[in-house]
């Protein structure tokens, strides 16, 4: 608990959407209006601490995505910044680098040189790898040929063998079956004993307060709560029952 | 401002963007053979299209104008120049495709965005060096040209210069096509207009012709001119001129540098536009 992991100060996203139509030729051609402008994150700053589970919740389009990929580097901000100290690895989407028509083993290479490790360190973990993603000689068939679980299985056991210090993850607890949602829970708590930090973004409120120590509640890009965890989703969950009840 | 514009600020950033990148070279060079291999991982014949691809498409010309409209060309002219057009042509492409299909990769990972374009042409580089040994197999057979030492150096040479002027090409094209997809539908027209621009299908006594003196003075403008003359030299054999040797040069220095600096620059903003 001494210097905190993540620092995000005063961030600030905003796209245009227009670049994101198809630009049509009278659109091009036309005269510019000026662009209408969604602000993604306004202003929005937190910290976490070392071996702190932090929960992001909040509606669709809320802004949890873009503050996750702040936070990951992969998205510049407009304004503010997102700082990370030490080892980053993402679990913002499941399989990321993977080719499905090469074999799971040679996935492992690919997945894991993607998010940064050197060869020589995934040679040393390969079996450990291929031994928690519990597929045995699959390992060696083409992933397309897997079950959704076990292609889910091997990218989840990749992303928790690159040892990080910040773990960041977008709704995957649901990761295989339920002995294998039991394991990956333990490795993550694992993690959060040996100080790593877990930003964590999900819908489900119940594996929110059940993990995170804290979190925060955007709404429209701006934060509408932060704190305890089970008092966020309280919060939250008031305010969509009275959403509901209009 | 002026710290972000000074020489030393810029020289600092490309210091540690190609420290970056050879840090990440184990992953450049998985990614290149795991795309190579996934393509022809489903076709029975698989790796063999490597070679079979630009031999087909050598025979195709080599059938046209060798039958249909018959002329003294022989078919190591034609594939000498077909495989060198043919790995540019391929980082055309394969540059737009190299970013607009890594979405998931781009919006998950921090990595240098040039790993992209530079693994796609990797896959390529292998590709030709394969299409090389091919054409040096024909030739033994036809007992054309035995390479000497001096044609090896030539060819040392020339390819880096290749790679560098492909870089820059799949550069750009991999810059524009981020926000404007449109690209990938014009570069196959781009592609053919330059394969018929450059002297692969005819010969080069066609610029001497009466048909081709109009045409003759703009002839040697194209890069791929000079790049295909200097392969000829020291493929088949052809007079070596030191002078499109330095033009390729001048070339492949001024679009490598213009389409990776391009490319960089603008490699922040991908992740808003996918």
């Amino acid at each position: 608990m001494t210097k905190p992991s993540i620092v995000v100060e005063d961030l600030y996203v905003r796209f245009r959407p227009y670049v994101e139509r198809k630009p049509t030729l009278r659109r091009s051609l036309g005269r510019r209006r000026a662009p209408e402008e969604v602000v993604a994150l306004n202003h929005v700053s937190f910290s976490v601490d070392r071996g702190e589970a932090f929960g992001v919740i909040g509606r669709n389009g809320a802004g949890k995505s873009t503050l996750l990929r702040c936070v990951a580097g992969t998205l510049r901000p407009n304004g503010g910044k997102a700082v990370v100290h030490g080892k980053t690895s993402t679990l913002l989407q499941l399989g990321v680098g993977f080719i499905p028509e090469l074999t799971g083993r040679r996935n492992i290479y690919l997945g894991g040189l993607a998010a940064g490790m050197r060869k020589k360190e995934i040679d040393e973990r390969l079996d450990e790898i291929i031994e928690y993603a519990e597929l045995e000689d699959a390992i060696d068939r083409p992933m397309k040929t897997y079950s959704s679980g076990m292609f889910s299985r091997l990218a989840f056991s990749v992303a928790m063998n690159l040892e990080p210090d910040v773990l960041l993850l977008d709704e995957i607890l649901a990761v295989g079956d339920a002995s294998f949602q039991g394991k990956s829970m333990k490795a993550m708590r694992g993690l959060l004993d040996r100080a790593g930090t877990i930003l964590f973004v999900s819908h489900s409120l119940k594996s929110v307060s059940e993990f995170c120590d804290r979190a925060m509640w955007l709404d429209g890009g701006r934060i509408a709560a932060i704190g305890n965890a089970e008092d966020v989703v309280a919060q939250y969950e008031n305010s969509v029952s009275e959403r509901a009840g209009e | 401002m002026t710290q972000t514009s000074s020489p030393i600020y810029y020289t600092r950033r490309l210091v540690y963007y190609v420290s970056e990148l050879w840090r990440r070279r184990e992953f450049i060079w998985f990614l290149a053979m795991g795309n190579f291999k996934a393509r022809n991982a489903s076709t029975t014949l698989g790796l063999f299209w490597w070679v079979l691809n630009p031999l087909l498409l050598s025979l195709v010309y080599w059938f046209i104008f060798g039958f249909i409209f018959p002329s003294e060309r022989d078919i190591i002219y034609l594939m000498s120049g077909m495989f060198v057009f043919h790995f540019t042509a391929q980082s055309l492409t394969g540059g737009a495709n190299a970013v607009l299909q890594n979405r998931a990769l781009l919006t998950n990972l921090k990595f240098p965005r040039l790993i992209l374009p530079l693994a796609n042409l990797l896959e390529g580089l292998v590709g030709f060096g394969v299409s090389l040994g091919l054409l040096a197999v024909l030739q033994s057979i036809g007992n054309q040209h035995f390479p000497s030492a001096v044609d090896l150096a030539l060819l040392l040479a020339i390819v880096p210069l290749h790679f560098l002027f492909n870089l820059g090409l799949g550069s750009i094209t991999a810059r524009l096509a981020v926000p404007f997809r449109d690209i990938n539908n014009f570069i196959p027209y781009i592609n053919r207009v330059w394969l018929y621009l450059s002297p692969i299908i005819w010969p080069l006594t066609l610029l001497e012709s009466e048909r081709g003196q109009s045409f003759a003075p703009y002839a040697e403008a194209n890069p791929m001119f000079a790049l295909i003359s200097v392969y000829r030299s020291a493929l088949i054999g052809d007079p070596f001129d030191p002078r499109m040797f330095l033009e390729f040069t001048i070339w492949a220095l001024v679009l490598g540098v213009l389409g990776v600096g391009l490319f960089v620059r603008y490699e922040g903003k991908i992740a808003r536009h996918l």
